[in-house]
């Protein structure tokens, strides 16, 4: 399969789907990557089991603040240098690209390196979703060292790190995007195809196409487009799809705390009468809470659309009075070990709660 | 006495106020020209009421020609469009996401300077000032004579975006020049777009406010004019000719401010009924509620404030089907009146609904004689419902909220709305614009990106609420009566705590009338039928 320019918007779409509130607006990276792949043509997916044992992979993305990158706009050759610096710093040729968080912007930053360069993307990414640390990576998860890395940021100023473990490395890089004007373009968790295989979530980067594409064709009430979404997300990594809730935004209050957008949003039904659910939200929307009752929880999906047009909303975004549905949708295996789920269950974001899989709860 | 004029597309409305109680109004066809449409209009006001020129004190005129240029790609300038922001934002020129056919319009002269700043005041890089020169000879060599200019996060630091422009100013002495941070908020690309809108439609904006002012000569009017602006308040002419993209949808903010003043209600929503839509808003404060995605216009993503409008399709001119349990969004529009069964047409609208069930008499009732009485009755019922469900999707929350009908299509409500409280019908709803424009008051906004880490929190916002009342002020307010209207705080995720994008919004009286002249929230509650 190939990425062109006109399965950009559909890219985009179901990134935000899949980005669960958080990931940023891939509004301007899907413009820059629309100049990249016409300026360079299509990019080859290439799925990680084709990927050789010995291959050499890099991951690479956007990591700070996406609310800074509105103004401080990404260029054209940042991700392609980023790879380039990065190869410099090895000492060896890069055989594919892949992307860390399939929710969001950087869904696309890899294909921007690999239309520059002519190598294709790993079709998989290390979260399923999107997920405010590094630490929740799969590939991190998998025991992959997140260095060497090198960070490049917007005026081609490289710093390398060599960092033992992942958390560290988060801290030293969202130190770094601090005095470097809020973003960075990052290659690290180099891996072989060999470590890569078990490390990856398969197949995001053709599903989001497809996702983007479902919403577009049946674009219109969130109820009416369920069944094309249920069809969509069983046949994939996923599972599990369902409709949580349909209502409007009641309340909705979030205050950043230490680089967090952290606090809920309560949802009414449309005519006030009935249940109301709670949405607790750390730049993604982590639990879903009807009456108290837990109805979702990370890692599992929460997704918020527009009611009328089922288009995702970020949580940013997300304000009194909206009229939205809420979907839920079952997390990849991967994340359903007790090794991974350390790094990714409700526990790892503050709340005093278990994991509950999607499919257990009956509502 | 005031007078308010809207002008619109179709109708050119105008209203004469007296101690803010609407004394007349009138509805005039708008003409090719505009002019003719208010010479019209003003001419009908001022003879039914033998009001004399010098007893009007302010003209206050909505419209929307600049809109309507951007849209139909009429009357704009050849713009350069200067951004300072490299190494950041290479490959994305300006314009890189608009139409063909209005970035050919503008020229799609674009030059990118090196230079701009980081959100913490850190300088991106040095400006460059040979290449600065480079581009002021292109521009001296090409006769370009309309300059937008943007650097990044400008609305921080406009030291940047000045210093080029003080240098296009030298070299181009009789250059058209928007500074993008002027324009107000953050979002480069979409601020950059508004400043390039908006210097494309100076040169119009000129012609515009003179032939305005040629139009109070001729009528002998020699009080000051202001126009509309989106957010419901007002600039004076200098401003207009400095701002004119900042009148963009201030139809739909006018009919809101109207419907306020016609009510005395400040919380409220408001349906506008024309012949193929209604539009739902809400007044929150006297104000409309804006909308907070990016708003395109003419295709263009810009970040002006907007109201935020849910249109239905239901409107007099709506086609219903058979068994009356469809409508819409299809319309006969202005056809209406031949189209219409009551009309003598063969087509099924929701006015023929409205006279079948009796409510109100309008053409001959004979035409719906095939029409049975449970198509009309599954009609009606239809009718109530798409406003009802409209209504209820905008309403803050699920308290029943008193709701206000105007424009010419409110006929098609006949019974209760379930949303509503109480139900409002204003006298005077259909000239509920000009009245919006006639009562306006003067506003001024800024905003920054600042740490509270560094400025204390209450220093932050004075000096925000500083820049936007100078704002007013240069927009022709009485500085003694300007207030906070509404302080907007969004934190900034991924960054330090306190970080924070701070917005402020003050309104405050026209300077020329004197303080306490037409204040917002001191008004006479005009006549109101209600139903309860």
């Amino acid at each position: 399969m190939q990425i062109k320019v006109e399965d950009l918007d559909d890219l985009s779409l179901g990134a935000v789907f899949l980005a669960t509130g958080g990931g940023g607006d891939p509004y301007v990276p899907q413009l820059l990557t629309a100049e990249a792949l016409k300026k360079y043509g299509p990019v080859d997916l290439i799925a990680p089991d084709d990927l050789a044992d010995d291959a050499h992979v890099v991951s690479i993305g956007g990591v700070g603040a996406p609310t800074v990158s509105l103004e401080m706009l990404p260029s054209l050759g940042e991700a392609v240098k980023t790879l380039e610096a990065y190869e410099d710093h090895v000492g060896r040729k890069v055989d594919a690209v892949v992307s860390f968080e399939i929710g969001g912007g950087n869904s696309l930053i890899p294909l921007m390196a690999a239309a520059g360069r002519g190598i294709p993307v790993v079709d998989g990414d290390g979260m399923g979703r999107a997920l405010p640390e590094a630490q929740m990576m799969t590939y991190a998860i998998a025991g992959v060292c997140p260095t060497p890395a090198i960070a490049y940021d917007y005026a081609g100023n490289i710093t390398t790190f060599t960092t033992k473990d992942t958390a560290t490395y988060e801290r030293h890089i969202r130190a770094l995007s601090m005095v470097s004007g809020g973003m960075l373009t990052t290659a690290e968790h180099p891996m072989t195809g060999a470590q890569l295989k078990p490390a990856i979530i398969p197949g995001t980067v053709s599903f989001s196409v497809a996702l983007g594409k479902c919403l577009r064709e049946n674009r219109g009430r969130a109820d009416q487009m369920l069944p094309a979404l249920q069809k969509l997300f069983a046949a994939s990594v996923y599972g599990e799809c369902r409709m949580l809730f349909a209502g409007k935004i009641s309340d909705k209050a979030t205050r950043i705390i230490g680089g967090y957008d952290i606090g809920e949003a309560t949802l009414t039904p449309f005519g006030g009468e009935g249940s109301s659910l709670v949405i607790n939200i750390k730049n993604e929307y982590l639990v879903a809470k009807l009456d108290g009752k837990v109805a979702a929880s990370v890692p599992d999906l929460i997704v918020i659309v527009d009611y009328e047009s089922g288009t995702p909303i970020n949580a940013e975004r997300l304000r009194y009075g909206q009229r939205v549905a809420v979907f839920a949708v079952g997390c990849p295996d991967f994340f359903r070990t007790p090794h991974a789920l350390k790094a990714v269950e409700p526990r790892a974001f503050g709340f005093d709660m278990d994991f509950v899989p999607l499919e257990e709860i009956t509502v | 006495m005031r007078i308010g004029i809207d002008v619109g597309g179709t109708h050119t409305d105008a209203v004469l106020l007296a101690n803010n109680e609407v004394v007349a109004s009138t509805k005039a066809l708008t003409t090719a020209d505009v002019l003719t449409g208010i010479t019209n209009a003003l001419d009908t006001i001022l003879k039914e009421t033998g009001v004399s020129e010098d007893q009007i004190e302010a003209m206050m005129i909505g419209t929307t020609q600049f809109t309507n240029a951007v849209v139909e790609r009429r009357e704009l300038s050849t713009v350069a469009a200067v951004r300072i922001g490299l190494p950041s934002g290479a490959g994305l020129p300006p314009m890189v996401d608009w139409p063909d056919d209005i970035a050919e319009a503008l020229g799609r002269h674009t030059y990118m300077l090196t230079g701009g700043m980081l959100y913490d005041g850190w300088p991106m890089a040095p400006l460059d000032d040979g290449e600065i020169d480079a581009m002021i000879a292109d521009l001296v060599k090409l006769g370009i004579t309309n300059v937008a200019i943007s650097s990044v996060f400008s609305p921080m630091n406009a030291d940047p975006e000045e210093y080029v422009a003080a240098k296009v100013r030298a070299a181009i002495p009789e250059v058209r020049i928007t500074l993008s941070h002027a324009m107000g908020r953050l979002g480069l690309m979409e601020r950059e777009s508004a400043a390039l809108l908006n210097t494309a439609l100076l040169a119009f904006a000129d012609r515009v406010v003179d032939a305005f002012d040629d139009a109070m000569t001729t009528r002998g009017l020699k009080c000051p004019m202001f126009v509309s602006q989106n957010d419901g308040t007002l600039m004076n002419s200098s401003f207009v000719k400095q701002f004119p993209a900042l009148t963009f949808a201030s139809g739909p903010t006018n009919s809101l401010r109207g419907a306020c003043k016609l009510t005395g209600l400040s919380d409220a929503i408001v349906v506008d009924i024309g012949g193929t839509t209604s539009d739902v808003g809400v007044l929150e404060g006297g104000f409309p509620r804006e909308s907070n995605v990016v708003i395109s216009v003419g295709g263009v993503r810009t970040n002006f404030r907007m109201p935020d409008i849910m249109a239905v399709g239901l409107g007099g001119g709506s086609l219903v089907s058979a068994d009356g349990k469809t409508i819409g969004p299809q319309s006969v529009g202005h056809r209406l009146v031949t189209e219409g069964l009551v009309f003598g047409g063969n087509t099924l609208t929701a006015t023929d609904l409205i006279v079948g069930s009796g409510a109100v008499d309008i053409g001959d009732k004979s035409g719906l004689s095939a029409v049975s009485t449970e198509t009309i009755a599954n009609g009606i019922a239809t009718i109530h419902q798409m406003l009802d469900r409209a209504i209820d999707m905008m309403k803050p929350n699920s308290d029943p909220v008193p709701i206000i009908l105007v424009g010419g299509g409110a006929v098609l409500v006949t019974g209760n709305l379930k949303a509503a409280s109480v139900l409002h019908r204003p006298e005077n709803a259909g000239v509920a614009n000009a009245i919006g424009a006639a009562i306006a008051q003067i506003g001024g906004e800024s905003e920054r990106l600042v740490s509270y880490s560094t400025l204390p929190r209450d220093q932050a916002i004075k000096a925000v609420t500083d820049e936007a009342i100078g704002r007013a002020v240069e927009a022709g307010a009485d500085a003694s009566t300007v207030r906070v209207a509404e302080i907007d705080e969004t934190a900034i995720p991924y960054m330090d705590e306190g970080n924070t994008r701070v917005r402020v919004k003050v309104i405050g009286d026209i300077a020329v009338l004197g303080a306490g002249a037409a204040s917002a929230t001191s008004l006479d509650i005009a006549s109101v039928q209600e139903q309860s």
